[in-house]
C-alpha cells in the first residue's frame, strides 16, 4: 500500500484508500466522525452507553458498505444518515426518565449552585425525553452541537424552514418544562 | 397547539441568531434564563470516548482476516505450497479427522458450528457450489450464512459478462446450509433456487440448501 | 483442485466449523466482539447460551443462532427470546432421543433432533431415524436430511421413508445429503411433491447417482445452484446449463 499517512487526506482519500485494501486508514474516519457526531448521539440518545452501541454499530455498517457511497466526499452526510437511523433504534430503549421529586435531595443542599445546574440540566434533558424524536434531534443539532440551519439541512437533507420549526417546538416544549418546575 | 406561554418569534429569532433579543423585560429575562439553562445542558453532554474507536477497528480487523481466507482459496494458483508440507499436512489433517470420527463414534461430543455439517467425511473433501442472483440494480452483492457465520461481509459475488448477474462460487462441505444473499450491505434477500425457505426465528425467512458429496445436483 | 488447495480448503472447512474440532469450548464473548456487538447485547445473548450449556444441551447453535441475530442486526431481546425457544427445542429433541438405560446421544444427534421437531416430524419419527441409523453421524445427518425434505413440502411419512430407505440402501453418511437434491431435482422436472411423495412411499426410492467417486474437479464448475431470479431484479427465468 502507498506510503504516507491517512490523517492528512480528505474523507474522499481516505475511502479510497480503504476501499484500495488498506482497512487500518478506516480508523481515521471512525476518529473523526466520533469526534465530530459523539454529541449528538449522547445528545439524542439520553444516554451514553446507548450512543456508544448505536455509533459502534454505524461505523461497522460504514465499513461493510462502503463500496455503496457514492460520494466519497460527502462521507460525512451518508455517515450520517446511517449514525441517525442507529440512534433511532437505539433511543426506544432509553432509561425511563426518573421524575424530579424522585430526586433525593439533602434540605441543606437545595440552595446550592451546583445542585441546581443539575435539577435544571435534568428538567432540559426531561422535556427533550418527551418529543418527537425530530425535534429532539433538531434541538440536539442545533443547541448541542452548534450546527447553523443550513449545515443541518445539507446533513438531514431537509428543508431550512422545517428544521427551525421543530427546533422551535423543541425550545417551546424546553421553555414549559423549565417553567414547570422553576 | 400554541401555549400561551410559547414564544414569540422574536424570542426565536434571537436565539437562532437571527436578530435581536426581545425588547420586553419578561421577555429577555426569560430568553437569557433559557440561554443559560440550555448551555448548561449542553455543557454537560459528554463525547463519546476513543475507546470506541478501539472497539470498531477490532471488528474491522475481523472482517479483514475472514476476507482474506475466502479470497485466497477462491483465487486461482494464489500460493504455492511445497509439495512435502502439503503432504506433511495432509497426513495431518486425515488424522486428525479420522479422531474427530472416532471421537464422536465413542459419543463424545464438540459442538459443531454453524451448519450441522457431517463431519470429516472419509477425505472431508469439499464441494464448489455456485450461488448466482439476478440484481442489475445492485452496487454490492455478498452472501451471509451458517458456514461463513452469518458475515455479511466476507464473501462477496462478482458481475458476470451477463448484465445484472452475478455469481460466486464457494467450498461447502456436505452438509445442511441456511443462508441470505445481501444487497448493498442492506437488503437480505432470500434464494429462490433454493431447496427451501424456513423460519429464521426471528420473523424472517432464511433458504435452505443441503449439500451432497457432488454438491448441488440436478440433472 | 491441486493438493494445496484440498489441504487448505479442509482446513478451512474445518476452522469454520463445519467440521468439528475435538472439544475447545468456544468463546462466544470472543466472537460477538469481535464482531463489534456491545456488552448490551452480549450479556444477555451469552446468559442465553451458559443457560443451553448448564442444561447439559448443545450451545453450539444457539451461540450460532446469536451470531445470526447480531449479523442481521435483530433487536438484543428479539434474539434473547429466539435463543429461548431455540433451548426449548433442544430440549424437546433430547427427550425424544431419550432412551431409558441409554446415555444421551451425542449433541450433533440431539441438534439434529431439534430441527427434524421444528420442521413437524414427530418424536416417534425422531425415535425411529435414530433408532434405524447406522451410526451416530448418520443419525445425525439423517434427521437433518428428513427436516430439510419436510422443508421442500415433503409430507412426514415420505420423509422419513426416505432417509430410512436411504440407510438401508448403505448410503454413505455423506450421500444422505443429496436427498434432497433429487427431490427437487423431481419436482424441478415437473414432478409434484404429493406425487414424490407417493412414489417414495410405494417403494420407488429417489433418483441418486451411483455412490458417488471424487468430489468437484479442479478449476471445474461442478452442479451449482441455477441462477435465480431473485433479487431486486426481474426474473429471467432462464437455466444454466
Amino acid at each position: 500500500m502507498a506510503g504516507g499517512s491517512a490523517t492528512q487526506l480528505d474523507d474522499a482519500g481516505v475511502v479510497r484508500r480503504v476501499l484500495g485494501g488498506d482497512a487500518e486508514a478506516f480508523g481515521v474516519l471512525v476518529n473523526r466522525y466520533r469526534s465530530a457526531f459523539g454529541r449528538y448521539a449522547v445528545g439524542f440518545c439520553g444516554d451514553s452507553d446507548l450512543a456508544a452501541d448505536a455509533m459502534q454499530e454505524a461505523f461497522i455498517r460504514a465499513y461493510d458498505g462502503l463500496a455503496t457511497c457514492e460520494h466519497p466526499d460527502r462521507f460525512g452526510a451518508w455517515f450520517f444518515r446511517i449514525l441517525r437511523n442507529q440512534c433511532h433504534n437505539h433511543a426506544t430503549r432509553r432509561k425511563t426518565h426518573t421524575p424530579l421529586e424522585d430526586v433525593p435531595l439533602a434540605a441543606e443542599h437545595r440552595a446550592d449552585d451546583r445542585v441546581e445546574r443539575s435539577e435544571i440540566r435534568a428538567q432540559v434533558e426531561a422535556a427533550l425525553g418527551h418529543l418527537p424524536a425530530e425535534q429532539r434531534e433538531a434541538f440536539v443539532l442545533r443547541h448541542v452541537e452548534g450546527w447553523s440551519y443550513t449545515e443541518m439541512a445539507t446533513l438531514l437533507g431537509e428543508r431550512e424552514d422545517r428544521l427551525r420549526m421543530r427546533v422551535h417546538r423543541a425550545r417551546d416544549a424546553v421553555r414549559r418544562e423549565l417553567e414547570a418546575h422553576g | 397547539m400554541t401555549h400561551q406561554s410559547d414564544w414569540r418569534d422574536e424570542a426565536h429569532r434571537y436565539l437562532d441568531g437571527d436578530g435581536p433579543p426581545p425588547t420586553e423585560v419578561r421577555q429577555r429575562e426569560a430568553v437569557e434564563r433559557f440561554e443559560t439553562a440550555v448551555r448548561s445542558f449542553a455543557e454537560s453532554v459528554p463525547s463519546l470516548d476513543a475507546e470506541l474507536d478501539a472497539r470498531v477497528m477490532a471488528a474491522v480487523r475481523f472482517r479483514v482476516r475472514r476476507r482474506r481466507d475466502w479470497r485466497w482459496f477462491l483465487t486461482p494458483g494464489a500460493m504455492s505450497m511445497r509439495p512435502a508440507l502439503a503432504a506433511a499436512a495432509a497426513v495431518a489433517l486425515i488424522a486428525l479427522s479420522s479422531a474427530v470420527t472416532m471421537v464422536l463414534d465413542r459419543g463424545a461430543s464438540p459442538n459443531t458450528g454453524g451448519a450441522i455439517a457431517v463431519p470429516a467425511v472419509s477425505g472431508g473433501a469439499t464441494v464448489l457450489v455456485r450461488f448466482e442472483l439476478v440484481a442489475p440494480g445492485a452496487h454490492h452483492v455478498t452472501l451471509a450464512g451458517s458456514f461463513n457465520e452469518w458475515d455479511a461481509s466476507s464473501i462477496a459475488f462478482t458481475p458476470t459478462a451477463q448484465a445484472g448477474l452475478w455469481s460466486v462460487t464457494v467450498p461447502l462441505a456436505p452438509g445442511r446450509y441456511q443462508y441470505l444473499f445481501v444487497v448493498d450491505g442492506e437488503r437480505w434477500i432470500p434464494d429462490p433456487e433454493a431447496h427451501a425457505q424456513v423460519e429464521d426465528e426471528f420473523g424472517q425467512k432464511n433458504s435452505l440448501l443441503v449439500v451432497g458429496p457432488r454438491g448441488v445436483v440436478r440433472s | 483442485m491441486n493438493g494445496a488447495r484440498w489441504v487448505v480448503a479442509l482446513a478451512l472447512a474445518m476452522r469454520m466449523g463445519l467440521v468439528p474440532l475435538a472439544a475447545q469450548e468456544r468463546d462466544v464473548r470472543r466472537e460477538l466482539a469481535e464482531r463489534g456487538a456491545p456488552a448490551a447485547f452480549a450479556d444477555p445473548v451469552l446468559a442465553q447460551v451458559e443457560a443451553t450449556r448448564a442444561a447439559g444441551l448443545p450451545a453450539g447453535p444457539v451461540a450460532d443462532k446469536a451470531l445470526e441475530g447480531w449479523a442481521k442486526h435483530v433487536p438484543m431481546q428479539r434474539v434473547v427470546m429466539a435463543l429461548e425457544q431455540l433451548r426449548t427445542r433442544l430440549e424437546a429433541g433430547r427427550a425424544a432421543l431419550a432412551v431409558p438405560g441409554r446415555p444421551t446421544p451425542p449433541e450433533p444427534v440431539v441438534t439434529a433432533a431439534a430441527e427434524a421437531l421444528a420442521q413437524g416430524l414427530d418424536g416417534d419419527d425422531v425415535r425411529q431415524l435414530a433408532a434405524d441409523a447406522p451410526s451416530p453421524e448418520a443419525g445425525a445427518a439423517g434427521l437433518m436430511v428428513a427436516a430439510s425434505l419436510r422443508a421442500q413440502g415433503l409430507e412426514q411419512a415420505a420423509a422419513v421413508r426416505a432417509v430410512q430407505d436411504g440407510y438401508r440402501r448403505g448410503l454413505e453418511t455423506a450421500q444422505l445429503y443429496e436427498l434432497p437434491s433429487a427431490v427437487a431435482d423431481l419436482t424441478r422436472r415437473g414432478m409434484a411433491v404429493t406425487d414424490v411423495a407417493r412414489r417414495i412411499m410405494e417403494g420407488g426410492g429417489l433418483p441418486l447417482p451411483p455412490t458417488a467417486g471424487a468430489p468437484g474437479q479442479a478449476g471445474g464448475r461442478p452442479g451449482g445452484v441455477p441462477p435465480g431470479p431473485g433479487g431486486q431484479g426481474q426474473g429471467t427465468g432462464k437455466r444454466r446449463k
